[in-house]
């Protein structure tokens, strides 16, 4: 039984190349798209249209760090303030090399800070690494996510 | 007549010798009371010596019936309303074959009678009077200083009252009196220059000196002739002879006038500003009588005399005001030049020097001192200044010519700081501006040492009293020149300098305050140009990073795809590359744009908004393409500002309408606006996708999108710019929306640019 990854992206060439890496990862957890941290809360607190979703938190979110209306640090300080959701572990996912990302990610409590890299094979290699450590090496907290597949 | 007892007097109760009530009168004449009928209710105790019939028996009978027919030539005047509260000459009475000048005025509820012996029998003449004025008051034209025009006084009035001795006094602030000029006769001392001490007129008697103008003492060896009865029968108490001419006078002032080896003399107030200015103070060695009406001449020389000095001395006040009145606005001139307000001080050293009319000057910033002229050093000022703090003077101006007097460090300072004036010039930080001047080394001629008064030898009272009353003291003796040479004091500090400091004060916190403001407002945008700077850093690493990522990857996937035969996917990998493309070249240019607006100078004029929203509509017609666009424009006013600007930020208001309501068919867009006496309001209304008001916060931050990137295309620019163009006038941007409705955006422009 393996545990979705969710993916919050709002940026639709971003998330194209994000999910083709992660096609070519190999791995077969299902990976959750949601378009903006907004939406990401709504499906991490099960509210909204993600109110009638089956119980527990995916393997791992990948965030973006900028996102329309609230963005990845103001997700990640929800997450980290939730206590059903605290544990998850959160990557952040993003085109920032700026310090004060960084920090402040690291300050709110990220599990790992990548940045995306520009050359596209290394892209998908950094990807792949990211589910493959998160989404199969990782032993996920209690009560994360019981993934039942859609009939 | 015999001179009095030399029984010791008291002087510690000077202060509170009851001077105007002594119930007592000089017994050169005598004094009746009457009542408002004319009945004598109080005689003095003399009357029979002078006129045959005891004051016991006079009181309660009709005035005809104690001084005979001369009531006769005093019944037009009586009863007391045709009487003043000073005295007046009524006629020249004989009774018992002598002559008096008869004085009277009402006082108490009293008619009081004075009549003083007079040597002829004539009526008193004021012909003379005229002359004697008339003549100084020609001269007075001539004359120029105060001290010339006291000296011409002295003269006349030696002349008139025929006193050996007549000295014009001048009390300095601190009471004591300075002869500033002296007309004698040979073989009188001189006490030109001398300076009487304050303690030698106590303070009553100057009060009253400023209600009774003149005072004679004609004998200093004098016997009192008491009233009978003692008390005043309208009021109960002893009568109130202020403006009695016969007054009697303290016995200590004629043991003082005996010392002095004055017998007879003469005061004459010199009221300048309904203050006490001064007296005219005529002395003579022998007893000396002087009919009222040289008395009356001599009161009016003083008068006169009284209103040369103030209107030369209102004249030399106002000259000396306009002056440094004149300095202080060239001085502040100088100090609104420069954007530091300290520093343009320091860079009017010279004419700080002179308004104060200082020898050094010092402007303590903070830790910073900066000192122009003789000051003592930075280290002895900044002790200085914390002993102002200390004292509490940091919120007003201290000034002081005794420097050492007040501060315990000043023995040091002495030689250029005697006087201070000390302008705090911040209401938060220790800034100071010091004026200092140095000391004046100077001799005073006291006529006898002031700092002593000699103790008599015989104490009055018993033991137990000695220990709560001040030893007993009787008026000095000595007269003789007793100098003392005056140490760490500096030349007063003007009043007006003083004055005028504090409104150079007040002048430079506001000069100072608006600075402060100009400098919060700077700070306020260079914090805002920072977070611009960051925004723009940040999105040049993060936002331009991702269209680079874009191609970059799907290029790849584009040669990886090379043997496919979906040619759709291929198509659609070109098309991302081509729009990453394009986005990252709008970035550039957006970033570029957003840069400048805070850089480029505004340059407002008159603009027609409604010819500006049109030619905005114009540019629009690419992006509207075949949609159906219905626009509702109110008549718009005009407005005064940048042009470029406005229409950049009208432009991207527009567009954001278009392309938010792209949805919608027909989309409809409204502009109107609203103006009041300070602004003029746009707004521009559309039917679109509108936004979450959770997040109205976040709408004008640059590179901020509230939608995601394939609904709405936009770099996140474009509301930041609209922002920066309207706070830039001087204006506010904000946004409405209800959600899946539509929003409204507006802004303000100020009728009136602060630029």
């Amino acid at each position: 039984m393996l545990k979705p990854i969710l993916l919050v992206e709002d940026n639709p060439n971003d998330l194209e190349l994000t999910l083709v890496a992660l096609a070519r990862s190999q791995l077969a957890n299902e990976v959750v798209v949601v378009r903006d941290g907004a939406e990401a809360l709504d499906y991490l607190l099960r509210r909204g249209e993600f109110a009638e979703r089956s119980e527990g938190n995916p393997a791992v979110t990948l965030l973006d760090l900028k996102l329309p209306k609230v963005d990845g640090l103001e997700v990640l300080a929800t997450i980290r303030k939730t206590a059903s959701l605290k544990s998850m572990p959160v990557v952040m996912l993003t085109s920032s090399k700026e310090e004060q990302d960084l920090i402040r990610s690291y300050e709110l409590g990220v599990n790992a800070y990548v940045v995306k890299p520009v050359d596209f094979k290394e892209f998908v290699r950094a990807i792949a690494d990211l589910g493959i450590f998160w989404a199969v090496l990782n032993e996920p907290p209690p009560g994360s996510f019981r993934y039942i597949p859609p009939n | 007549m015999t001179p009095p007892s030399s029984a010791p007097l008291d002087l510690s109760g000077c202060d509170r010798e009851p001077i105007r009530t002594p119930g007592s009168i000089q017994p050169h004449g005598f004094l009746l009371t009457l009542s408002q009928e004319g009945k004598v209710l109080q005689a003095s105790a003399n009357l029979a010596h002078w006129i045959g019939v005891e004051a016991q028996a006079a009181c309660g009978r009709p005035l005809a019936e104690v001084i005979g027919a001369a009531a006769e030539g005093l019944s037009q005047d009586l009863p007391g309303d045709k009487l003043g509260n000073r005295p007046l000459y009524l006629c020249t009475a004989a009774i018992n074959e002598r002559h008096f000048d008869v004085l009277g005025h009402v006082w108490d509820g009293l008619v009081l009678l004075e009549f003083e012996a007079a040597l002829r029998a004539e009526p008193l003449d004021y012909r003379h009077l005229y002359p004697l004025l008339g003549d100084f008051l020609l001269k007075v034209n001539e004359k120029q200083s105060v001290e010339s025009l006291a000296e011409l006084a002295a003269h006349h009035v030696r002349m008139v009252s025929g006193f050996g001795r007549v000295m014009v006094y001048q009390f300095d602030r601190d009471g004591h009196g300075h002869v500033m000029a002296e007309s004698k006769e040979d073989g009188y001392h001189s006490y030109m220059g001398q300076r009487f001490p304050a303690s030698d007129i106590p303070s009553q008697a100057r009060d009253l000196y400023a209600l009774s103008r003149i005072r004679l003492i004609q004998d200093a060896n004098y016997v009192p002739a008491p009233l009978v009865p003692p008390q005043n029968p309208v009021t109960g108490q002893r009568n109130d002879l202020s403006f009695a001419a016969l007054r009697s006078v303290s016995p200590v002032h004629l043991q003082y006038m005996r010392n002095m080896g004055t017998l007879a003399s003469m005061s004459v107030s010199l009221m300048v500003k309904g203050k006490l200015w001064g007296l005219i103070s005529c002395h003579n060695e022998t007893p000396c009588p002087l009919p009222f009406e040289k008395r009356t001449a001599c009161e009016q020389l003083g008068q006169v005399l009284a209103l040369c000095i103030e209107s030369r001395e209102d004249a030399s006040e106002l000259q000396f005001r306009l002056e440094v009145r004149r300095m202080m606005v060239a001085m502040l001139g100088n100090l609104t030049k420069g954007a530091d307000v300290i520093d343009n001080m320091s860079g009017i050293f010279p004419e700080l020097l002179r308004f104060a009319r200082a020898g050094g000057v010092a402007i303590v910033a903070g830790d910073r001192v900066l000192t122009y002229g003789d000051t003592p050093d930075a280290a002895a000022i900044e002790d200085l200044v914390a002993w102002l703090e200390l004292q509490g003077h940091g919120s007003e101006i201290y000034h002081t010519d005794a420097l050492s007097q007040d501060y315990p460090g000043a023995a040091a300072l002495r030689r250029n700081a005697s006087g201070l004036l000390a302008m705090p010039i911040s209401r938060l930080h220790k800034h100071y501006l010091l004026w200092f001047r140095p000391e004046v080394v100077h001799t005073i001629e006291w006529a006898g040492n002031p700092h002593e008064k000699e103790a008599s030898g015989t104490a009055s009272g018993s033991a137990s009293d000695m220990a709560s009353i001040p030893a007993p003291l009787t008026p000095r003796t000595s007269f003789a020149t007793w100098r003392e040479v005056i140490h760490g004091v500096s030349l007063p500090w003007h009043v007006a300098e003083i004055e005028l400091t504090g409104e150079f004060r007040s002048a430079l916190l506001g000069i100072a305050l608006e600075r402060a403001e100009q400098m919060a407002e700077l700070a306020e945008e260079l914090g805002r140009a920072n977070k611009e700077l960051e925004a723009f850093s940040y999105s040049v690493s993060h936002d331009l990073r991702a269209p680079l990522r874009h191609i970059v990857g799907f290029s790849d996937l584009l040669l990886e795809s090379a043997g496919s035969e979906d040619t759709t996917m291929r198509q659609r990998f070109l098309t991302n590359i081509k729009e990453s493309a394009r986005l990252a070249g709008k970035l550039v240019d957006d970033l570029l744009s957003f840069s400048q607006m805070g850089r480029a100078a505004l340059r407002p004029v008159e603009v027609d908004m409604s010819k500006l929203v049109a030619s905005c509509i114009d540019k629009l017609a690419i992006e509207i393409g075949q949609r159906n666009v219905e626009w509702d424009i109110a008549p718009l006013p005009r407005i005064t500002a940048d042009p470029t600007f406005v229409h950049l930020a009208v432009q991207n208001l527009l567009s954001n309408a278009i392309k938010f309501s792209g949805q919608r068919d027909p989309a409809q867009i409204r502009i109107w606006s609203e103006q009041d006496a300070q602004e003029t309001v746009f707004h521009i209304a559309d039917n679109g996708a509108g936004f979450n008001m959770d997040y109205v916060h976040k709408l004008f931050g640059v590179f901020q999108r509230l939608h995601r990137m394939e609904d709405f295309q936009g770099t996140g620019i474009g509301l930041a710019n609209v922002r920066r163009i309207v706070e830039r006038h001087g204006g506010r941007a904000w946004a409405d929306s209800v959600q899946g409705q539509g929003a409204t955006f507006s802004f303000s422009i100020p009728r009136k640019l602060a630029l």
